[in-house]
């Protein structure tokens, strides 16, 4: 009995001890930037959508069923960039870093859709799944305080030539430098992060072929893309397959 | 049988002639009959099983099941393609190198303590004068084979059992055989039925002590009585040693623990929907967390440092593991001669004019203290000077007189030496005092005499001088010497001399009478021709001029070894071949039997009683003769050794001691033993701990032993004892310490897969903190000094006091541990909330978090991570768990020196090694952490100065509340908090 006691006070104290330390600790923490951010010091790419096993696309464009999943994942991400969402977000000017520092309330700056292109999911519902020519979106992951230095833009290669026609939107994949930098989710709640669709026109003849993409982030050069170990820094390889 | 046989007879039956010997080409056909003239080696194990027992005991099979794991697990990501399946199969290697190196090790420390015994074994090969070919030729004693005719003398080994043929004067020392001290004559004649009594066999390892013989070899090798004792011996099973117990008990129940905690969350895990794989994974883990990898090579380790110890006081540990079973010793079955005692007759009473003198027996006397002023003295001394034959070997003049060599019987060595001290230069007064005639002691006079002439240029007369036994030398004397006057030999004065040499008697002393007497000069002019044959010379009517009586006597150092036994609750018993009275004296002497206690004889003699009606329950001593012990039933020999605390076994042979130390054990007690002889090995292997003396000690008593005493002293055990306490007191705290951090290691495991959290810690991570960080500090603590007088408790209770006990482990796992898996907590969540991960965030993560594919894993604040950013995050949060582990080790280090005194008491800086081992940790993890943080695979991580301190408020709370727990043990002793926070 007195053992069981002892336990329970003890632990009680031990636990007491446990949470009274990590409050103090989360006291020195602001709520708005974490105290340290050299852990990510550049940003990793990634696509949407994402399939579930890798980073492999499988369809068949005349199987609508088949690419479901892709436009609906789609559709939902680029939800929050409806113009209905965007009414808060302001205009800002093109190619210069937008600066709040002294600014109470961070603006975010409004991305149309439109940029998107044929990849908006405007003119074509399916994306381009449907017609061979699938769109897959890059995006830059957030980081708060990245200011990219240059003129960012998203650059894809395929290894296998000729198989695949790259075309982006915006025009040559450019990263406007006005979303950055980022403040954070607590004081930067509407920020959306540009985003540079990749149209694959696959070749008619390349069908049934697996052909293996590599995008990377080129101009600007405090952005890495060649981590030996991290394989996502700055790049992304994916894989798509298309048959008819 | 031979014994009975008459020398033809034996020539018959081997095949040989007493002149010739045996041809070349014969003893060669019989050596490949029987093999060579040598004792077989005890089956040694061989090295690789000793090896491949290293590689699976202990933790050895945990871990190998650990790494088998890891390939299996390897192997299946393999075949699945998986993205790092290495990662496993370098685990899996890992493991394996640390069963190995570790088994390596052990093995390294058994051989290196075995070694050191080889040494012992080696001797120079033995040489023996054989006749062969009607030729004398010197052979290495092992090429003997029965029917060779070997020839000894003096000083030599006897080389084989050997019928006598033909002796001169020949004496044998059977000591190592049966203990008996007494050199014994050996002749022709058949004397006894039994071939170990008969005068005319004399046996393989024995001494000639003196005179010549020569003899048949009729048994070689193991067939002879030796050989036939020692393959007894290796017959009598070895016990496991109390430590060795202890261990195990240890290695099982953290296995246990181990084991269950595993399956359990194995269960737990696949029951939570974790993939089989994955809960293999947990489960090597939970094994490696578990298992303190370090340890047993630290308990090695520890254990080395105190033989070493031990052997600079003396103490020789041939089985690292003895070491401490001579600190839970609670019998010791001591040997008398040369162990309690020095081994050597010194002259300890004298009795003239009336009075008993005592001399000093000391080893290293210079001088006489008793009075010796009177004249009577003086006559004394020119006997005890000139009527001996003993000499010292030349060249020794430096030596102090005790250590130097002499020639001669032990009680002629005795007065030798007590002459030398008192009158110096006893040679020169023998010149000066030439001697013209002499019979030497035999046993059918009982003394000895010789014919002098005198050094006074004046004085014409030869001086007869005699010694001998007490009552003959008086039936010669018709005087006695008064304070250098003659006076009558009248009753009252013979009385007087019965009383003293009762008296000495009693005291278990050897007693010589003295007599001289002037031969008148007209009789017995310069050029008279003294002729000992017809003795043309008086021996009656002489001048008894007083005795003298010598005894081994006992060490200085030993009686206070004694009573330090007592106070630590170790009961010595006295087992020796001597005579009871001495044994008993020299008991008393030494405080075996202290002054106040009784036998039941003395009882009987004091209230003046029939010794049967004495209340047997009152005698706290006992003194039983090894004829008594012979016709005692077991259960009467336990009850004596049960009823008497202070026991002497006298006239025991040595196979009795095979009894009692198998009596003691059924005691329960742990039993040490010592020996020299060959006899003696079937006791000593049969003891908890066999003690062989080093210097008189018989190979095969080494052999047989697990310590070998360098001294031969008493006192060196006791030092031995205080050791092994001491390492029995440090192991626990060494334990307490490992085990500790253990649950550091596991809390780590167990949260993450409830609470699906990052992995805390890496099982590379925690093999560095086993095998790297904590390695130095817990052999530092083998140097802890003893927190109180441990010569002061009595012996552990084999079945009570464990190693780790209950108290030990819940203490260490769940309070200490517990609160050290808190402090690396508060620093796991530290590191990652402050780079943006909250703890809240943290929770039930662990499938995206280690999902390859997710590569925009986003943060409390809304920043996006990569998988390999993560990896890199957690690996910080490894390193930051593993250095608060090496921190609040530190403050465990330092509770740890202690279990009942405050830490101030004890010094926090007289252990000096315990700094090394704190700056070795620190040194270590900061090598690890910034020299390493670079080598992936070891997952280490350059991590923030700040992070360093995070844990440091919880060091000091785990002291803080051990001196808190230590005060209240030391405060209330038997309550409550003693019973179940003490280990």
């Amino acid at each position: 009995g007195l053992i069981l006691l002892f336990y329970l006070v003890f632990y009680g104290f031990l636990a007491a001890l446990f949470t009274f330390t990590m409050w103090v600790m989360l006291q020195t923490l602001s709520s708005d930037i974490p105290k340290y951010r050299d852990r990510i010091s550049s940003p990793g790419l990634m696509i949407s959508p994402k399939p579930d096993t890798a980073l492999e696309f499988y369809f068949n464009k005349s199987d609508a069923q088949s690419y479901a999943e892709y436009v609906s994942t789609l559709r939902k991400f680029l939800e929050s960039y409806d113009d209905s969402k965007q009414s808060q977000n302001i205009n800002c000017t093109p190619g210069r870093i937008f600066d709040q520092n002294d600014v109470a309330v961070k603006k975010a700056c409004r991305f149309n859709l439109s940029e998107l292109g044929q990849c908006s999911g405007k003119e074509d519902k399916t994306f381009g799944y449907s017609k061979g020519t699938p769109c897959v979106l890059v995006k830059m992951n957030r980081i708060i305080g990245l200011k990219p230095e240059g003129e960012p833009r998203i650059y894809c290669t395929s290894k296998e030539e000729g198989m695949v026609e790259i075309n982006y939107f915006p025009p040559e994949g450019l990263i406007d430098l006005m979303y950055f930098p980022y403040y954070g989710k607590s004081l930067h709640a509407h920020y959306l992060q540009p985003l540079v669709a990749v149209q694959l026109a696959i070749n008619s003849n390349s069908t049934k072929e697996e052909i293996a993409i590599e995008c990377k982030i080129l101009g600007s050069p405090n952005l890495k893309n060649e981590d030996d170990r991290d394989k996502f820094l700055g790049r992304i390889a994916f894989k798509v397959q298309m048959t008819e | 049988e031979d014994h009975k046989l008459s020398t033809s007879e034996l020539e018959e039956k081997y095949g040989t002639s007493i002149n010739k010997g045996l041809s070349s080409a014969r003893a060669a056909e019989i050596l490949a009959r029987d093999g060579p003239n040598s004792l077989t080696p005890p089956k040694a194990t061989p090295e690789i099983v000793k090896f491949l027992k290293q590689m699976v005991g202990g933790f050895s099979i945990l871990l190998w099941i650990g790494a088998v794991f890891s390939w299996i697990s390897f192997a299946i990501q393999l075949a699945q393609g998986a993205e790092s399946p290495f990662d496993n199969l370098y685990l899996g290697v890992v493991l394996a190198l640390v069963v190995i190196l570790t088994g390596i090790f052990a093995y390294y420390q058994e051989a290196k303590s075995t070694n050191i015994m080889a040494s012992f074994s080696k001797m120079i090969p033995q040489q023996a004068l054989v006749i062969r070919d009607a030729e004398k030729k010197e052979l290495p004693a092992d090429q003997l084979v029965v029917g060779d005719i070997v020839e000894i003398k003096g000083g030599d080994r006897i080389p084989a059992d050997i019928r006598l043929i033909s002796t001169q004067g020949c004496k044998v020392d059977n000591s190592s055989l049966t203990g008996e001290s007494e050199p014994q004559s050996r002749s022709c004649d058949f004397t006894h039925e039994n071939p170990l009594e008969t005068r005319n066999i004399a046996f393989y390892s024995t001494t000639c002590v003196e005179g010549t013989a020569t003899g048949m070899v009729i048994n070689t090798g193991d067939r002879t009585v030796i050989g036939r004792i020692a393959s007894l011996a290796s017959g009598v099973g070895n016990e496991k040693t109390p430590i060795a117990i202890e261990i195990e008990h240890f290695v099982y129940l953290v296995a246990g623990v181990a084991i269950s905690i595993g399956v359990l969350f194995f269960i737990i895990s696949v029951s939570m929907r974790y993939k089989i794989l994955d809960s293999i994974i947990f489960l090597i883990g939970i094994i490696v967390a578990n298992v303190p990898e370090g340890l047993l090579a630290t308990v090695t380790v520890s254990l080395s440092l105190t033989a070493k110890r031990m052997a600079k006081k003396n103490c020789l540990v041939k089985n690292l593991e003895a070491v401490e079973t001579l600190g839970s010793t609670s019998i010791i079955c001591s040997d008398k001669t040369g162990t309690l005692t020095q081994n050597r007759m010194t002259v300890a009473h004298l009795w003239f004019d009336n009075q008993i003198y005592s001399a000093d027996t000391s080893e290293d006397q210079t001088t006489q203290p008793f009075d010796q002023s009177s004249p009577s003295w003086t006559a004394l001394s020119k006997i005890v000077t000139l009527c001996n034959r003993a000499e010292f070997r030349p060249g020794q003049e430096n030596l102090p007189i005790m250590k130097r060599v002499v020639v001669g019987d032990a009680s002629e060595t005795a007065l030798l030496k007590f002459a030398e001290v008192i009158l110096g230069d006893v040679m020169n007064i023998r010149a000066r005092n030439k001697k013209v005639a002499e019979i030497p002691f035999n046993s059918t006079n009982k003394f000895q005499l010789s014919i002098h002439e005198t050094d006074d240029p004046n004085d014409k007369r030869f001086l007869l001088v005699m010694k001998g036994a007490p009552e003959r030398i008086l039936e010669k004397c018709s005087t006695i010497m008064i304070n250098g006057k003659e006076e009558p030999l009248d009753s009252e004065k013979a009385a007087a001399f019965q009383t003293a040499y009762m008296e000495l008697g009693g005291m278990g002393e050897r007693v010589l009478g003295f007599c001289h007497l002037y031969l008148p000069e007209n009789e017995f002019p310069d050029t008279y021709p003294f002729d000992t044959d017809s003795m043309n010379f008086p021996t009656s009517n002489l001048c008894f001029v007083g005795l003298l009586s010598m005894i081994d006597p006992p060490r200085s150092t030993v009686p206070d070894a004694v009573s330090k036994c007592r106070s630590a609750g170790i009961k010595v018993i006295m087992v020796t071949g001597d005579h009871p009275i001495t044994a008993k004296a020299i008991a008393k002497s030494v405080g075996i039997i202290s002054a106040t206690s009784e036998t039941v004889e003395d009882i009987a003699k004091r209230l003046n009683i029939p010794v049967e009606q004495v209340n047997r329950r009152e005698a706290t001593a006992a003194v039983v003769n090894g004829m008594e012990l012979k016709d005692m039933s077991l259960q009467q020999l336990d009850e004596i050794l049960c009823n008497h605390s202070e026991i002497v076994f006298a006239r025991t042979s040595p196979q009795q001691k095979l009894i009692i130390v198998e009596g003691c054990q059924r005691q329960g007690a742990v039993v040490a033993v010592t020996g020299d002889g060959v006899n003696d090995s079937p006791a000593l292997k049969k003891a908890d701990i066999g003690i062989a003396m080093g210097i008189a000690g018989s190979d095969a008593a080494k052999n047989a032993a697990d310590m070998v005493l360098l001294d031969d002293n008493f006192a060196s055990i006791v030092t031995g004892v205080e050791e092994g306490r001491l390492i029995f007191d440090n192991l626990k705290k060494t334990i307490a310490y490992t085990l500790t951090k253990n649950i550091a290691e596991l809390c780590p495991f167990l949260i993450y897969i409830i609470a699906s959290i990052p992995m805390p810690i890496g099982t590379i991570t925690i093999l560095f903190i086993d095998l790297g960080t904590d390695v130095i500090p817990s052999v530092a603590l083998a140097y802890e000094k003893a927190e109180s007088d441990i010569m002061n408790r009595r012996p552990r209770n084999k079945r009570k006091d464990r190693l780790v006990n209950e108290q030990l482990a819940v203490y260490s796992y769940l309070q200490i541990g517990i609160m050290q898996s808190v402090g690396a907590f508060v620093t796991y969540f530290t590191v990652y909330a402050e780079q943006g991960f909250l703890p809240s965030t943290l929770l039930g993560v662990r499938v995206d978090w280690e999902n390859n594919a997710i590569n925009d894993f986003e943060d409390s604040y809304g920043q996006e991570w990569t998988k390999y950013q993560r990896m890199y995050l957690q690996w910080t949060g490894y390193t930051a768990f593993f250095v608060s582990i090496t921190i609040q080790q530190v403050a465990d280090l330092i509770i740890r020196k202690t279990r009942r005194n405050s830490i101030f008491q004890q010094g926090l800086f007289r252990n000096k090694v315990i700094w090394v081992g704190i700056f070795s940790q620190i040194g270590i993890a900061l090598i690890l952490t910034y020299g390493l943080g670079h080598v992936t695979a070891l997952n280490f991580m350059p991590l923030r100065f700040q992070y360093w301190f995070v844990a440091v408020p919880f060091a000091i709370l785990i002291w803080v509340y051990d001196e808190v727990r230590k005060l209240f043990i030391r405060r209330y002793p038997g309550s409550w908090w003693d019973k179940n926070m003490y280990y």
